[in-house]
């Protein structure tokens, strides 16, 4: 699948790798030249990632990544209300199919939600992989 | 009315004061703690420390009983997600957002935002009605933005001048709604209203044709 992933952060480029990892072709938009440097610079200078150099959330950044082609596109940056205008921007103007966005508050969920976009709250999944691993070892 | 005013900023501040004059009860969410402080000394203690994007802050905010949310701070990611939480978490009534870039403000209309201040289209129009030139202004979006409500004033030296408007090629879907003389005379256009120098038009147009329109009538002989 085509994966367009904003933000090259912790999560987007530890989601950049696995899912390259799988095959999926991917293209990381982030504008820090400094966050580059997390993705795997094999993978980057043999052209299997491709990173644009641009704000995420602009439209412009999103065509020069591959948005009519996209089956996925995530927004990964630190910033919940960066990755819900991205999103937003994904789904109603670009309309790919599936769209994820990283939230950090719970009021952004039940929005995003609402309107087709898939969250990820990295904070209560871990919190939940932990109750799971305590609960298992009694 | 009691309404809410996420940012107050250079925008936020002033709106704040004339929205209080105008016998408006306002609060004011802003997350730096010394632009806070400075509301509170000049306008009391209608303002507090607090991100726009968060719930919380929105509800300690009084968002459940607003009349309305105002969101200018100069983050437009920030002024879109504050009015969809506003609605979706506290129902607020109508929602308003300033939007710098362009592209954003055709985004929060498709999201959603009832009122949206395009930041560059104010500029932009403000700019064109200063300019001495013969330039295309901007006065009204319409119809969802897919149409424009545009004038222009005609050199006079113009390709178009002495001809009459059935004459002209407009683009596709363009209406000239308004002719204006040098003189300040209002001609009502039809199809023998002849074009004079300096007349200024006004016109509905496409949102896309607009420039194809400006070229047509400023073109010069």
């Amino acid at each position: 699948m085509n994966v367009i992933i904003v933000g090259a952060g912790h999560l987007g480029s530890s989601l950049a790798r696995k899912l390259s990892d799988l095959g999926h072709r991917i293209t990381i938009i982030e504008k820090d030249p400094k966050s580059v440097l997390q993705l795997p610079r094999g993978r980057v200078d043999s052209g299997v990632m491709t990173v644009i150099h641009r704000d995420g959330s602009t439209g412009v950044a999103m065509i020069e990544a591959g948005i009519a082609n996209a089956d996925v596109f995530i927004a990964a940056t630190g910033k919940d209300s960066l990755n819900g205008l991205a999103a937003q921007r994904a789904k109603t103007i670009f309309r790919v199919e599936e769209v994820m966005t990283a939230v950090k508050g719970e009021g952004a969920k039940t929005l995003y939600e609402s309107l087709g976009i898939t969250t990820i709250n990295k904070a209560s999944l871990a919190g939940d992989r932990l109750v799971n691993l305590l609960t298992e070892e009694k | 009315m009691y309404l809410v005013i996420v940012g107050g900023g250079i925008v936020g501040a002033p709106l704040a004061s004339s929205l209080i004059n105008a016998g408006h009860e306002v609060f004011v969410l802003d997350h730096d703690p010394d632009t806070v402080a400075s509301l509170q000394r000049d306008l009391g203690m209608i303002a507090t420390v607090g991100e726009a994007t968060s719930v919380r802050a929105l509800q300690e905010a009084g968002a459940s009983r607003a009349g309305a949310i105002i969101a200018t701070t100069d983050s437009d990611e920030d002024n879109l997600v504050a009015c969809q939480l506003a609605r979706s978490n506290f129902d607020i009534p109508r929602t308003i957002a300033i939007a710098h870039s362009p592209e954003n403000a055709e985004l929060f209309d498709i999201a959603g935002v009832d009122l949206v201040v395009s930041a560059t289209e104010l500029v932009l129009s403000n700019l064109a009605t200063a300019l001495p030139a013969h330039p295309l202004i901007r006065l009204m979006p319409i119809a969802d933005r897919s149409q424009e409500l545009v004038a222009i004033k005609l050199p006079a030296a113009g390709t178009v001048i002495g001809r009459t408007l059935s004459e002209l090629t407009l683009p596709y879907g363009t209406k000239i709604i308004l002719m204006v003389t040098a003189e300040g005379q209002s001609k009502t256009p039809d199809a023998d209203t002849l074009v004079e120098a300096e007349d200024q038009i006004v016109a509905l147009s496409p949102a896309n044709s607009t420039s194809e329109l400006w070229k047509l009538l400023t073109e010069l002989r």
